[in-house]
């Protein structure tokens, strides 16, 4: 069936393997830059989703029904060229001179992942009985600190499952990027192919790179929970 | 029961002998059995392959040249919209029959897929902010933008080694790239660029400055071993050249009444 040479030794070495090796540091770069902030920012919006001050709740679930209801590659496009249109000249001079390739593609999934990562965080919230932390507060801690020490130590262990999954979706999601002209993973793979043609050996490769890359990111969180968050609950 | 497995057996050898006739690549008589010649060309690329505003068809020089070699065979033609990275791609998975996209000839492709005779020449340019550049070296160091999968990419990261080339999924977003001033220049064939500044609300702010990095030689692309259909198109072009076809097509996209007017410094021959 297949009339080809497979010829697995321009992936495995010399200039297509660099091009193939410098994606993969771009992937890694902004998928972890992002994870971070996705996470960071993620708790910020549960925590105002979960708000009893009125404005700030819609607020929070106005940005994720928005951020989670739109496709991340028009969300890619606009904070590449959209925002040019609503940045006053002297901020867009600033940036073409920067690699704002990369910076948005990391807002585009911060912002994006960090909906899905919101909604997670709350169920995990909300799964802890509400007797802890009226508790808390009555012991004297204020909500902030309630949530810090009691609550949420209890709901991201619970929620970490999901997070992996979000991790994961952010890291394959982040060769969306390679629109805008990020040279991640994906874009190089694709590089290779249209230097070489050969597209099997290359989109091949970064799928192993894929593979072996998930398997990683499950196994840290995996760990950091062993290590950290049991035994911060004492187990 | 006997009935239900001849006809299994009759499907089963069909199938068998279409699949031979398929890896024996015979294209020429596929296309001819099947009445439908499947060409991929572009469709956001003025006037190579766009689509027409009124009547929201795939139209352009390049379509021309698909829909003269579909009439010499007789059979309907179809368009498949392609990009420069999925255009060979699709060619090799037979989604379609050739591929008339602004394909330039170069020895690299030629490892993977026949050329035609080439049906159009140009030079790989440069389109900028207008004052902004004036030779190469005006572009060392900075942000170029291209499509994927093009070989004007290679050509720029060739001559230009300091740059950073960018590649965007086709042309028209380099070109939003460019007037946004995130990148500092496209650069692709001269008649391309040309067929973008053409289309773009201000023109008047961008230039093409008068020098090249590279000649193009734009061929129709088939299935390496398709020498029938190979035979065929290149016939069909010579003709189109001697019957002045060829010519009028040109005339018609890149005449003085054209929106991007150029002369015609060439002709088909057996020997490009």
């Amino acid at each position: 069936m297949f009339h080809y040479q497979f010829d697995w030794g321009i992936v495995t070495s010399g200039k297509y393997f660099e091009w193939l090796l410098s994606g993969l540091y771009t992937t890694v770069q902004l998928s972890a830059v992002s994870i971070v902030l996705a996470f960071l920012l993620g708790l910020i919006i549960a925590m105002m989703r979960m708000s009893r001050v009125l404005p700030v709740r819609w607020f929070a679930y106005g940005y994720l029904e928005f951020f989670r209801n739109t496709p991340l590659l028009v969300q890619m496009f606009f904070w590449y060229f959209g925002s040019y249109k609503l940045l006053p000249e002297a901020v867009n001079d600033v940036l073409a001179q920067t690699n704002f390739e990369f910076t948005a593609a990391v807002i585009a999934l911060t912002i994006y992942t960090s909906a899905f990562i919101a909604e997670d965080i709350r169920s995990g919230v909300r799964s802890i009985p509400k007797e802890q932390m009226e508790a808390a507060r009555s012991s004297g801690f204020s909500y902030i600190r309630a949530m810090q020490y009691v609550v949420l130590p209890q709901a991201i262990r619970i929620t970490i499952p999901p997070l992996i999954n979000q991790f994961l979706n952010l890291t394959k999601n982040s060769s969306l990027a390679m629109t805008i002209g990020v040279a991640e993973l994906t874009y190089q793979a694709r590089q290779v192919e249209s230097y070489t043609f050969r597209g099997y050996e290359a989109f091949t490769a970064a799928t192993l790179v894929y593979l072996a890359l998930s398997l990683f990111i499950t196994g840290l969180v995996n760990l950091y929970n062993k290590m950290v968050l049991m035994r911060m609950r004492g187990e | 029961m006997t009935k239900l497995a001849n006809l299994l057996l009759a499907i089963v050898i069909l199938a068998a002998l279409s699949t031979a006739a398929i890896a024996a690549g015979d294209t020429l008589a596929e296309i001819k059995r099947k009445g439908v010649l499947v060409a991929g060309v572009k469709d956001s690329l003025p006037p190579f392959g766009y689509i027409d505003e009124q009547t929201r068809r795939i139209v352009g020089y390049d379509v021309d040249f698909a829909r003269a070699i579909a009439d010499k065979l007789g059979v309907k033609l179809e368009l498949k919209p392609v990009s420069s990275a999925s255009r060979i791609p699709q060619l090799m998975e037979r989604h379609i029959d050739i591929i008339v996209a602004t394909t330039s000839n170069t020895p690299q492709r030629q490892q993977q897929i026949d050329f035609s005779y080439a049906y159009f020449f140009t030079v790989q340019k440069f389109l900028v902010k207008k004052g902004t550049v004036k030779s190469l070296a005006d572009l060392e160091g900075k942000k170029i933008g291209t499509a994927k999968g093009s070989d004007s990419e290679q050509n720029a990261s060739e001559a230009l080694p300091s740059a950073t080339i960018l590649s965007f999924d086709d042309y028209p977003q380099a070109f939003l790239a460019l007037q946004q001033g995130k990148i500092f220049a496209v650069t692709t064939d001269e008649a391309i660029l040309a067929g973008i500044r053409q289309k773009a609300p201000n023109k008047e702010k961008f230039e093409i400055p008068d020098f090249q990095i590279s000649d193009e030689a734009y061929g129709i692309a088939m299935r390496k071993g398709d020498s029938a259909l190979r035979d065929f198109v290149n016939k069909t072009l010579l003709e189109m050249e001697a019957s002045g076809q060829a010519k009028e097509i040109f005339e018609k996209w890149f005449g003085p009444q054209s929106a991007t007017p150029m002369s015609r410094a060439f002709s088909i021959t057996a020997d490009k």
